[in-house]
């Protein structure tokens, strides 16, 4: 029986993204850059809607947060995966309402009005059968992927507003979209860019190689060098892992030391995130919001006797508060920390918050 | 041998086969030794749980993530609780990427009858990861695999083995104290030139010969842990299956070693510095592996990762690396400080203080519990004020009110312990009796000759306790496996013990020389294998010797002689031992040693002090001791008041100075 064999294909297939999820990340962060992630999460689910059975936008949404469950809950950390699950539960239902003939469009708009008249957020029961609404979802599932697939040159393309010639810029770690960021301004300008290293994974020296590979003046430094040579920057360009739904960030450690000093010397703070960063959590104290990698990177297994007295901790992660962050660029264009709130609902539908 | 789960899969093969063959991996998820007596009675060794997971799971997961392929269980102690719980875990599902095939039989009784099967049955093909089911790591081969493979390649097979090895300095609490190993190796290609275990030895030899051939760079190291993670070619299966007196990989590495030159085989190293790779071998290990595990060192198998994808076994990690699964309930006032690893459905009374312990599920704790590395498995019981140190407690155990477990205690399963009661320093409790296991097995180590009657003791277990108490029979070090001891046991600690039996031994043979009249020769040839057999220092043998004689008339008539009567007794001893003496004593540091001991030992018989002086009269004139060595010590040998004090002693200064006159006399005479 083929849809059998198809069935079977499947489930293996999202047993292998889930056990490469659980194993990803030995310290270094993912292997993969957290764009391959949201690509291969969106391609997954894609794969789920053409071949899982369901009949109605219900079943099918059902199981998309059956599956997303288990895999926000294989890595809790990697927040694009989750995201990328909403993303489709909102194409769904979109989808679902076009079918209707309803326009979401303007159901969506929470005007003042609307949130003090309606009782419930919403009580369609999405069991309505629609023949073409398969065919719709996994179009619209590719326009996703398509957007995806170009969010790094979006962001390039806006580096010539933001860097100048003869500028310090500033940088922790590496960030893929900055690297793009920061090379394509180079076609253009002329600057200088200093690499904080960002001990103990020092990621920070592959960035260094790579910008200065693409003939850009590159300087690495020492973390602990950041405060000294901030008076010196004309501006601070970073990625990050998370954008939280405060407009605070969840970023490498050391992200936080750059913020503070960027502050301190009233350096403005940009931050280059695609949308499909853009998470809907909030910076609680729960705890999948951090993450401990072994600590071998920070007092070698070979120490010896002093491993047995002391506690080790390395945490990967660092939260940046919303008030020191600047700007962010994303693939849509630049926003305010202020108007996080906004674009996460245009992106999410409020009921998919927790899946 | 029945084979279960053999159902091979066609189109994975296939699919797989394109490029290069399958990787393979052969697991032996029994270790062929009782280290985990009496708890593996009852559960194999690798279904044990580690932070609340099986071992075996840990081993599977480590060769799943390097892209093993293929794995072959071996199991033979216990084999269908293995079977059981592998065809339920996430290793038997369709969707692994990792086929796994059980191979149960109970004639295994080494690795070497694995191996040896393997070859028999032809079930590897290519090169193959070689591991035990309580290996737990994270080391990524991949980089050794690719090694070993360039090796085989260009050196046509030479290569037969490339062992993995972490670097880990000595003294390092994951360093087992058994597998402790001195390698010799070339730097440049990493052959391993020599191989040794150190078991605790202070001088070690290596053959000239390893170091004439071939390269100019040998490293000599002592920082490496062993993984027990081998790669192995399909060569090594059929050595095994030639050489019928290979048990062990110890021995393995050893015959290759020695029959280099004739077979031109060799055997590799791959040092790796990150990572984690260990194998727990006893109960010491148990410990540290458990403890590196929930620190975190083994990410990504951590306890919240739940990488066996178990329904309801997952847990949140919080700081302070505390871990709770679902449902924990915590009472008013306790703690969890650090390092704490709590199973689901587990709840906790009040004012508990609780830090790097591993609780399992569904256990229940009373109030005012102190747990400090304690390791709890599933469905424990721990009534009130109970107090547990670094113990093993195992499923099913109940634990009454006002309990003490200090450190090394085993509580094996269903074991009831209590109330009111102190279990001693390495306290082993199983339902099972010590003794009902020599009826079932004859190559028995046991040598237990106390009769403990098949009813359980009040005074050991407590009034409502149940269990037997197993001796940690720390007798038995000549059993060179150590078999007996759960706990790895630290290396100073056996000294001690050491050279308290030989002293018993040499009573012994002192005893035995005076009743069946043996010539004294005879008695030096049994002190000399003596020395050797417990590995003991001629300064040691000396001081002992001398302590033995000295105490021997206590020993025989009660400790209440009165100085007359000792030296009565001791004096026709000393003479009819005195070619011992003479055998021993011989240089003029040897003179002073023994000195020093018969004065600690007067020290100590303080009422005794007197015979002293007759003593070393007595021995200067059987010529044991001289007269200079005497003057010497006399004048130099105090450290402290308490042997100032003995010096003033009147008749000791008569004796020196009739010592010096007699001296002054002789030297007159000589001119």
């Amino acid at each position: 029986m083929p849809g059998a064999d198809k069935e079977a294909d499947l489930t293996e297939r999202i047993e292998a993204f889930l056990a490469d999820l659980k194993r990803g990340g030995c310290g270094t962060g993912p292997i993969r850059g957290s764009g391959e992630t949201a690509r291969e999460t969106t391609a997954l689910l894609r794969k789920v809607t053409a071949q899982a059975r369901w009949s109605s936008a219900g079943d099918l949404m059902e199981i998309i947060r059956k599956e997303g469950r288990r895999m926000t809950a294989a890595q809790p950390s990697e927040t694009t995966v989750g995201n990328m699950v909403l993303r489709v539960l909102k194409i769904i239902r979109e989808e679902y309402a076009r079918s209707r003939g309803s326009s979401e469009e303007t159901d969506q708009q929470e005007s003042l009005h609307k949130l003090l008249t309606s009782g419930g957020l919403s009580d369609e029961n999405f069991r309505q059968h629609y023949v073409h609404l398969k065919a719709n979802v996994i179009e619209a599932i590719n326009e996703l992927l398509t957007e995806l697939e170009g969010t790094t040159d979006n962001i390039a393309m806006q580096a010539l507003e933001h860097i100048h010639s003869n500028e310090v810029i500033m940088t922790v770690g590496r960030s893929r979209t900055v690297e793009a960021f920061l090379k394509d301004a180079a076609r253009k300008r002329k600057f200088h860019v200093i690499v904080a290293e960002c001990a103990p994974f020092c990621q920070g020296h592959e960035m260094a190689t790579n910008l200065s590979k693409a003939s850009i003046e590159t300087t690495v430094i020492a973390d602990a060098a950041i405060f000294a040579v901030m008076s010196r920057v004309n501006k601070v360009i970073i990625g990050t892992q998370t954008v939280l739904a405060n407009g605070g960030l969840r970023a490498v450690n050391g992200t936080h030391t750059v913020a503070l000093a960027a502050r301190h010397h009233s350096t403005p703070l940009i931050v280059c995130a695609p949308m499909f960063k853009l998470s809907p959590q909030f910076p609680n104290e729960e705890d999948t919001f951090h993450k401990f990698v072994s600590p071998h990177e920070v007092l070698p297994f070979t120490e010896g006797e002093i491993l047995s007295k002391v506690n080790v901790h390395c945490p990967v992660f660092d939260y940046v508060p919303p008030e020191l962050i600047t700007l962010f660029i994303s693939n849509i264009g630049g926003n305010a920390p202020s108007y996080i709130y906004r674009l996460m609902s245009e992106l999410y539908h409020p009921e998919d918050h927790d899946l | 041998a029945n084979r279960g789960g053999k159902q091979k899969k066609g189109n994975v093969t296939s699919e797989q086969e394109e490029e290069e063959q399958p990787l393979q991996a052969v697991l032996v998820a029994d270790s062929f030794n009782r280290r985990f007596f009496p708890i593996s009675k009852d559960q194999p060794r690798a279904l044990l749980p580690l932070g609340n997971v099986a071992m075996i799971d840990y081993t599977l997961e480590f060769l799943t993530s390097t892209g093993v392929q293929e794995t072959f269980v071996f199991c033979c102690w216990m084999s269908n609780k293995i079977k059981d719980h592998l065809l339920k875990s996430k290793w038997c599902r369709p969707t692994s990427p990792n086929v796994v095939h059980i191979i149960t039989s109970d004639l295994y009784r080494s690795l070497g009858d694995v191996l040896r099967d393997v070859d028999a049955k032809n079930l590897v093909r290519n090169d193959f990861i070689l591991v035990y089911g309580d290996v737990v790591s994270n080391i990524d081969v991949s980089q050794a695999l690719q090694e070993h493979r360039h090796r085989r390649k260009v050196d046509k097979n030479i290569s037969v083995m490339t062992m993995v090895f972490k670097e880990s300095s000595p003294g390092h609490k994951s360093r087992c104290e058994e597998d402790d190993v001195i390698v010799a190796m070339d730097s440049k290609s990493k052959r391993v030139l020599h191989y040794q275990k150190t078991q605790g030895l202070k001088k070690l030899q290596f053959p000239m010969n390893i170091f004439q051939h071939g390269s100019d760079e040998f490293e000599i190291r002592h920082d490496l842990l062993d993984c027990h993670i081998s790669i192995c070619s399909p060569q090594v299966a059929e050595l095994f299956t030639d050489n019928f007196d290979y048990q062990t990989r110890n021995d393995f590495v050893r015959g290759i070693l020695v029959n280099e030159e004739i077979l031109g085989n060799q055997i590799h190293l791959y040092v790796t510095q990150d990572g984690y790779g260990a194998r727990v071998s006893n109960l010491q290990m148990y410990d540290s592996v458990s403890s590196d595990m929930v620190r975190r060192w083994v990410y990504p198998l951590t306890p919240e990762a739940n990488f066996t994808d178990q329904q309801g076994q997952g847990c949140t990690h919080s700081r302070h690396n505390v871990y709770r699964g679902a449902e924990v309930s915590l009472g008013h006032g306790s703690q969890m400080e650090e390092n704490v690893l709590i199973g689901r459905d587990t709840s906790i009374g009040a004012n508990c203080h609780i830090s790097n312990s591993v609780i399992g599920n569904n256990c229940t704790i009373g109030d005012n519990v102190v747990l400090d590395r304690a390791h709890m498995w599933n469905n424990v019981h721990i009534s009130s004020n109970v107090e547990i140190h670094q113990s093993v407690v195992c499923d099913g155990a109940v634990v009454k009110e006002a309990v003490r477990l200090n450190k090394q205690c085993v509580l094996a399963y269903n074991v009831v312990i209590g109330p009111n009661l102190s279990l001693p320093e390495g306290t082993v409790v199983s339902m099972h009796h010590p003794e009902e296991e020599e009826e079932d097995d004859d190559d028995e180590f046991l040598s237990d000759d106390q009769e403990v009657g098949h009813t359980f003791n009040p005074a050991e277990v407590g009034p409502e306790g149940k269990g037997y108490i197993w001796k940690a029979s720390m007798n038995d070090t000549e059993d060179e496996e150590l078999a007996q001891c759960l706990w790895g046991r630290p290396l100073s600690k056996q000294n001690v013990c050491k050279v308290v039996s030989f002293q018993l031994e040499v009573l012994g043979t002192l005893q035995r020389g005076l009743e069946e009249n043996i010539v004294c020769d005879n008695l030096v040839l049994e002190i000399n294998s003596l020395k050797y057999a417990y590995n003991i220092t001629l300064k040691e043998v000396m001081q002992i010797l001398t302590r033995v004689v000295l105490e021997y008339p206590f020993q025989q008539q009660g400790t209440q002689l009165t100085t007359l009567q000792y030296t009565g007794s001791l004096l026709p001893l000393l003479k009819t031992w005195s070619p011992v003496f003479k055998n021993y004593i011989k240089r003029a540091q040897d003179h002073l040693d023994c000195l020093s001991a018969v004065e600690e030992l007067f020290l100590e018989q303080d009422t005794h002090q007197t015979a002293m002086v007759k003593v070393l009269m007595k021995m200067y004139q059987l010529e044991i001791l001289e007269e200079e060595a005497i003057l010497k010590w006399f004048s130099t040998g105090a450290t402290n008041d308490k042997s100032r004090q003995l010096r003033k002693n009147q008749g000791l200064q008569k004796f020196i100075q009739w010592l010096k006159e007699a001296e002054d006399e002789s030297s007159e005479e000589g001119e």
